[in-house]
């Protein structure tokens, strides 16, 4: 649609790009790279369905860059999948790994189709196909899908297998996201959890206060909010409010001890998906608050690790003067607007792109371990982790002082100059 | 107490000499079908020998039988004053006696020392020898006609002429009315001279009736001559007819003759449950000793009968299952059916669909190969005049006044009637009965449910007014007993709860209530550590009304199921779900990922604690941990979760470290299962000729049939009447695909976002507010009176451009979610069917519909979504700058108090959405058949009498209420069943009196809920009432509810308080 004003993501992403690009004053050609991707596959998958007939899908793949090593990215199933987006999401994860310095590329990849009107062999069978159309152009050397929307570890141990039947040996690193035992890494489940607040360490070194003289207060209570609680507590913080969805009440709610919390004994009244039952907490003495009452608390640091656009223009202002620190664990929890007032009142961010890059980065030493086909004991990889994101953090940091610039600036600054800097260096531009 | 002990200690007697004549009875049985045997007298002896152990003194009781003049016994025992006889009699004619005497006097049973029970007794052993002497000396007969045949030169004697001189010695009635069968058959097949003889038949019956008007004795010349005709009927006969011929003809009429007694007992309209059993019982024995059959047409008309005695009246059940219930089957049910004396009761519409059910489904073509793991848990049904006779025995009459009762009064009343009954005694039979069946079920957990008559018309709903009842059944006999009668009480007391009456009252049905037939089930499954539970339990349904891809049809069918009680399944609950399943496309599975399959699995466990004798919830976790080995098939309900992948249960797996999902992948997967249940629910649908749903449980091996009713019974999944003449103008918008039933209450306001609108946004901030925005708009707008109209997928999770971005709970409170699926270009993009947050609908019951504008033959009126005057900067001015894009109607404003009516019909695949007033004709298939159907007139009346109410006694009661304003459906007099009663309270009091209110407000509103259960099925357990309590700073504020105070849209309206 040509003169269409409605919103495209990949057209955002490259606005996005163009203006660091301006900022690194790169030249045109590093930039006519990087604004497209380098490679883009589109091709059928036919699948004979249990009924007997065939149905054709559309599959994609995107490589955008791959300057700093093999392409990473996940496959997404999706019925209404546009390429522009799928462009969008292969330059954001180029962006993404070379933020935390991570010798691999940005891609992304998927099949148009709704997987609720597929049954499991038919699914499989997508899946083979999809694998078949692409084997010479994915692989551990050249692109490495992982999980996304609506796909799973099964889908990708059927990609996995279709992949070593047709090379004719096991390539455990063609994909990422297995199950341990099947080629999966220990110390996922820590993993971003762990990296926020192994960078939640480094920015409180450089505000020169120490870690057991903080308290903190989070949003959210999964997966990842438990892991940066344990390992915080353990460097000595001390975390005093959590929020959590309640699903009986449609709700969220905030839970406070101001002496504390215990994880041990709020995870004996916490379920699978990280929510706390309000009736035991309250027995146990916590407060019981409205959901968004996480945000005003008297503390250091505040950590949101739930869902988007969770610090907004209406509650930015909430957000008490002593605190020192906000921590994104969850992916763009600060809209554009709030974001500006929390630049003024000096709160220094670890943004989202740096805070929560853990998990990426266990995909790729799932992809290590799997190439050399020995595998690391959970301390290995999470000191291993430790180490990334700790380099990661003082590179951005430093950026940003020595450019004078925000945090999350410098953060996409240093990621695109560095694909750009690989791309000069291979004589591309 | 000691008077409820004694009586204890009088039944356990009672049963013991129950026990004792049943043994007697059974050990006469086995001797009287010996074979060969060479004397009456011998046999006799034997009897007489066998009968004292079935009285109360066996000691000192003797007996003797006297047969055509000859005295048998086994010593010379002189007869005494205490003794009991019954005739032997073959078809009338008395041929000899049997006797029971005691040989002195037991003062302790006063003049009269024989029991009812021992007279019955005698009188059935004097039935059953008769019928061996029968037996006897036609075998004796025909051994000597062979004897005969082997001597060349006498006379061959034919097998038929034996049987009819056998006939003449011992029965001339039956002789000759065989013999007038045969003329009749003759005349049928011809022959002239047979119709004179049927003349002179008719003279003689003449005579005998004149011979009796003159009351006088008989005439021995008629008989005689009666005999004589008889007699050259059968020559006739001979000539004409084959030796075959004859014989199958005499033996058929024989036989229909036997069955003579039990068919009249039977056809009587008036005969009582005991003389039913009792027929039914002789038939039992008489066709399982002889190869006996009844002729096709006596056969039916004897189904007929006992479907209307046991079930029901009505033509439409009884010509289905005449079909299906064999009088056999029937020998079966009634050693189940505990009764009072004397009773007409029938075992109510629960027993019926269930009895029927099964026998449908074990008689079917595919019983053999599919059905071998089916089984009915054992059952035992109370007869439905069990009730009035409890309050007649109790002298609890009194109890009836209630339903003159205002219903408030009820209501306050309930409790004390539940205690009440509590209090009171069972009669003796009844009590009998249930100690039987607890023998019988032995000691595991028992459910004990109502089975009402109203059920009795196909066609009447009586959803959600049950009470059902579990029992641990536990302890002593004693202490089991009184549980189990507890219980019995407190369902028969629930036909006193404020609704039934009202619900009974508008119908005029108040006649009919005092009868309820009670089931008493044997709960299915298995111990597991202290807790007792199937393993699996759910409801299945013929017609999928929730479908979560367009490759699944209507008839594919639904599943819902849990582990453990079926309970959860049964009830919608809003923290838990049940697995779905469509059984016809069982692969196609509501949640794709592990993750999202985890999500949306079942947390809880529905269980009976056999240590608390408590019916619990619990979670299944802990459940699992512990004691999930020791339930048998828990690799068919769980999977191991890691990492997003789910696996099945192996040896290995260990249930204490490994995170566990309920799944049913390996029931799915690895068993014969979903076949099994998509093919009972069209061998049913097939044969009772109409949708069906049915509970079911499995202990982990078989496969239990709990309850089958028609689909149409259950709440909300009847499609309604699509209106023909809908003027043009009033269609809002119509579809043709992939519709699903449900009731939408009346729409007051339309949240629409414009496709073209949306789809003109330019940045990803303004896309998310549409979603903000909608968000805000559930928490203000009247709940489940709105409806979200939007493009493409609600709450796409890839992209949002493809749909606006929404999580359930930002739209938890509309009334139904529809997308529109606008071509671009050839290409019609897929709709989500929901499938984001599935099952968060289906337990909300939020409907959903995708709309297809570019088809042809539907409709869509653009012009008045996008012409109507937008209200969206009047509750959220925030988002004004949307307008262009998100658009809210307020319908009876744009329309001169019109509401946008959503009907739905999926068997026409169907769907409309019209303007129109509350109520239009068309709504419903058939108002009386349904309670939800009923005119919606019902709901918000009976909402807003008893806002009315709670307005007036509240302010009566606290201090510092200004006004009471109620909002939402019953203001707007749209309410449904799940409908709220939303008020506002304006507020001026303390703390101390607010807390006050709020508890007596939450005491009501649980009770509300209860009465609205009880109504129509739909279960609210966080209450009825949507109190908000606004204080004057929320009213100058204009905080969200205050705002409905004289709001632009859908104001408040104040209640009187006076």
């Amino acid at each position: 649609m040509a003169g269409d004003k409605s919103f495209n993501a990949f057209e955002m992403a490259q606005t996005q790009f163009d203006k660091v690009a301006d900022y690194l004053d790169l030249d045109s050609a590093t930039r006519e790279l990087l604004r497209e991707c380098f490679r883009e596959y589109h091709f059928s998958v036919p699948v004979k369905m249990d009924d007997g007939s065939v149905k054709v899908f559309r599959g994609f793949r995107c490589q955008h860059n791959d300057a700093l090593g093999p392409c990473k990215g996940g496959i997404r199933f999706h019925p209404q999948e546009t390429i522009d987006t799928v462009r969008a999401l292969s330059m954001w994860m180029t962006w993404k790994t070379a933020v935390v310095n991570i010798p691999l590329g940005g891609g992304k990849g998927g099949i148009i189709c709704d997987p609720h009107n597929l049954s499991d062999n038919e699914q499989e069978r997508l899946c083979r196909g999809w694998v078949r159309q692409l084997a010479k152009n994915v692989g551990p050397l050249n692109d490495v899908p992982a999980p996304d929307v609506m796909s799973s570890a099964q889908h990708m141990l059927w990609m996995l297998d279709e992949f070593e039947t047709i090379h004719g040996a096991k390539y455990p690193g063609f994909i990422t996201g297995k199950p341990v035992g099947m080629g999966g890494s220990l110390g996922r489940k820590e993993a971003t959890g762990y990296g926020l607040i192994y960078t939640v360490r480094e920015a409180l070194k450089e505000l020169g206060i120490r870690p057991e003289d903080t308290v903190a207060s989070l949003q959210g209570f999964g997966n990842v909010a438990q892991f940066a609680i344990r390992l915080y507590t353990q460097m000595g913080g001390k975390v005093i409010c959590v929020s959590c969805w309640d699903q009986e009440d449609q709700c969220s709610y905030a839970f406070r001890k101001s002496s504390g919390i215990n994880m041990d004994e709020l995870m004996k009244i916490t379920n699978r998906f990280g929510g706390i039952d309000k009736e035991k907490a309250a027995e146990i003495g916590y407060e019981v608050l409205p959901g968004d009452a996480w945000i005003e608390q008297e503390v250091d640091i505040l950590m949101p690790c739930a869902l988007e656009n969770q610090i907004n223009a209406d509650n930015v202002n909430r957000i008490k003067d002593c605190v020192k620190m906000i921590a994104e664990g969850a992916n763009g929890p600060t809209t554009p607007e709030a974001d500006k007032v929390i630049e003024e009142k000096g709160i220094f961010v670890v943004p989202d792109f740096l805070a929560n890059a853990g998990g990426v980065t266990c995909s790729y030493f799932e992809q290590v371990q799997c190439n050399m086909n020995y595998y690391w004991e959970k301390d290995e990889v999470l000191s291993r982790l430790d180490t990334k994101m700790t380099a990661a953090f003082i590179a951005v940091s430093e950026l940003a002082k020595k450019h004078k610039i925000y945090m999350r600036d410098a953060a996409y600054v240093i990621a695109i100059n560095r694909v750009a800097q690989a791309c000069k260096d291979r004589g591309w531009v | 107490m000691d008077n409820k002990n004694g009586s204890v200690k009088s039944i356990f007697r009672d049963l013991r000499e129950r026990t004792k004549e049943l043994d007697c009875l059974y050990k006469i049985e086995a001797l009287l079908n010996e074979k060969h045997t060479s004397s009456l007298s011998g046999l006799f002896k034997r009897v007489i020998k066998v009968i004292p152990g079935g009285f109360l003194y066996p000691d000192d009781c003797c007996g003797r039988i006297i047969y055509k003049g000859e005295v048998i016994s086994l010593k010379d025992n002189p007869k005494t004053p205490w003794c009991l006889e019954a005739p032997i009699s073959i078809y009338g004619k008395i041929l000899g006696k049997i006797e029971v005497f005691y040989r002195k006097r037991h003062d302790e049973m006063g003049s009269n020392p024989f029991l009812k029970q021992e007279k019955q007794l005698l009188k059935t052993i004097g039935e059953r020898l008769a019928h061996a002497i029968f037996q006897f000396e036609y075998q004796k007969a025909l051994t000597e006609a062979e004897a005969l045949n082997g001597d060349a030169k006498s006379v061959i004697r034919k097998e038929w002429v034996i049987i009819v001189d056998l006939l003449k010695n011992t029965d001339q009635k039956l002789y000759s009315r065989i013999a007038r069968k045969l003329a009749n058959y003759l005349v049928w097949s011809g022959h002239k001279k047979a119709g004179e003889l049927i003349q002179s038949f008719s003279r003689n019956e003449i005579l005998l009736i004149q011979d009796a008007d003159m009351n006088q004795p008989l005439q021995k010349r008629t008989l005689t001559g009666m005999v004589e005709i008889a007699a050259t009927v059968f020559s006739l006969a001979d000539d004409i007819l084959t030796d075959d011929e004859i014989l199958i003809c005499v033996k058929k009429w024989i036989q229909e003759e036997k069955a003579a007694d039990i068919v009249q007992v039977l056809g009587k309209y008036d005969s009582t449950m005991s003389e039913i059993v009792e027929a039914v019982t002789r038939y039992h024995f008489i066709s399982s000793n002889d190869g006996f059959k009844l002729s096709d047409h006596t056969d039916m008309g004897l189904r007929v009968s006992m479907i209307r005695h046991f079930f029901f009246e009505q033509l439409d059940f009884i010509n289905i299952a005449k079909n299906f219930i064999d009088i056999e089957d029937f020998f079966g049910l009634v050693q189940k059916i505990i009764y009072p004396m004397g009773s007409h009761g029938k075992l109510g519409g629960k027993s019926a669909g269930l009895f029927l059910a099964y026998n449908i489904l074990v008689k079917s073509d595919q019983a053999e190969k599919l059905y071998s793991t089916l089984k009915m848990p054992k059952t035992w049904y109370v007869s439905s005049d069990g009730l009035p006779t409890f309050i007649h025995y109790n002298n609890l009459e009194d109890v009836t006044e209630q339903k003159y009762k205002e219903i408030d009064q009820v209501r306050m009343e309930y409790p004390q009637i539940i205690q009440l009954f509590k209090n009171s005694y069972f009669p003796p039979d009844i009590l009998r009965g249930l100690s039987l069946a607890l023998d019988d079920i032995g000691e595991k957990p028992i459910i004990v449910r109502s089975s009402s008559l109203l059920e009795d018309r196909l066609g009447t709903s009586f959803s959600g007014k049950y009470k059902s009842l579990f029992l641990a059944n536990q302890g002593s006999r004693q202490e089991r007993l009184e549980a189990l009668t507890d219980a019995i009480a407190e369902v028969y007391a629930s036909t006193f709860g404020p609704d039934p009456i009202e619900y009974r009252a508008e119908r005029g049905l108040l006649d009919f209530y005092e009868e309820m037939g009670i089931l008493i089930q044997e709960v299915v499954g298995h111990k597991a550590g202290p807790y007792f539970l199937p393993t699996y339990a759910g409801v299945a349904f013929s017609n999928n009304e929730f479908r979560w891809s367009p490759r699944i049809h209507r008839n594919d069918g639904l599943i819902r199921m849990v582990p453990g009680l079926g309970t959860r399944a049964v009830d919608r609950t809003s923290s838990d779900y049940p697995v779905l399943i469509a059984p016809g496309k069982p692969a196609l599975k509501v949640n794709i990922t592990p993750d999202d399959t985890a999500r949306y699995a079942p947390q809880k466990l529905d269980v009976i604690n056999m240590k608390t004798n408590q019916f619990e919830t619990i979670d299944i976790q802990d459940f699992i941990k512990e004691y999930g080995r020791e339930l048998p098939g828990i690799n068919t309900v769980m999977s191991t979760y890691e990492r997003n992948m789910l696996r099945p249960i192996t040896a290995m797996t260990d249930f204490q470290k490994e995170d566990l999902v309920v799944s049913f992948d390996g029931l799915r997967e690895r068993t014969n299962f979903i076949t099994l249940l998509y093919s009972i629910l069209n061998t049913l649908k097939e044969k009772i000729g109409t949708p069906v749903d049915i509970e079911f449980a499995s202990d982990g091996k078989h496969f239990y049939l709990l309850q089958c009713r028609p689909q149409s019974y259950s709440s909300g999944t009847k499609g309604s009447v699509i209106p023909k003449n809908i003027p043009t103008d009033k269609v809002i918008f119509s579809a043709n695909k992939y519709v699903t039933n449900g009731l939408i209450p009346p729409i007051s306001h339309i949240v629409y976002v414009d496709p073209e609108g949306y789809n003109s946004l330019t940045t990803i901030d303004d896309m998310k507010a549409v979603g903000r925005a909608v968000a805000k708009l559930n928490k203000v707008l009247p709940k489940r009176q709105f409806i979200l109209i939007g493009p493409g997928r609600w709450g796409s999770r890839g992209d949002i451009k493809l749909g606006v971005s929404v999580t359930y709970s930002d739209f938890n409170n509309t009334a139904a979610l529809i997308e529109v699926a606008l071509k671009k270009g050839k290409y019609v993009p897929e709709l989500s069917f929901g499938t984001h947050f599935f099952q968060d609908l289906v337990e909300a019951n939020i409907r959903y519909l995708p709309l297809y504008p570019d088809d042809e033959g539907v409709d869509f009126n653009w012009s008045f979504l996008k012409n109507s005057k937008n209200i969206l900067k009047d509750i959220v001015p925030e988002y004004e700058y949307l307008s262009h894009t998100l658009r809210i109607i307020d319908v009876p404003a744009s329309t001169q108090g019109q509401f946008l009516r959503i009907l739905t019909n999926a068997d026409q695949d169907q769907a409309v959405g019209f303007l129109g007033t509350g109520v239009e004709s068309g709504d419903h298939i058939d108002e009386e058949t349904d309670i939800l159907d009923s005119p919606l007139e019902d709901h918000w009346r009976w909402r807003m009498s008893m806002a009315l109410k709670i307005a007036r006694q509240s302010a009566e009661k606290t201090k510092g209420i200004e006004a009471v304003y109620i909002f939402g459906s019953t203001k707007n007099r749209t309410a449904v069943p799940s409908s709220d009663i939303n008020l506002l309270i304006h507020f001026r009091g303390d703390p101390i009196q607010r807390r006050e209110l709020e508890l007596w407000l939450d005491g009501w509103s649980l009770c509300l809920a209860e009465i609205n259960y009880l109504r129509t099925g739909i279960k609210k357990p966080e209450g009825l009432l949507d109190v908000h309590i606004i204080s004057d700073q929320d009213i100058a504020k204009g905080n969200s509810y205050a705002m409905k105070i004289d709001a632009v849209t859908d104001p408040a309206e104040k209640l009187s308080l006076n």
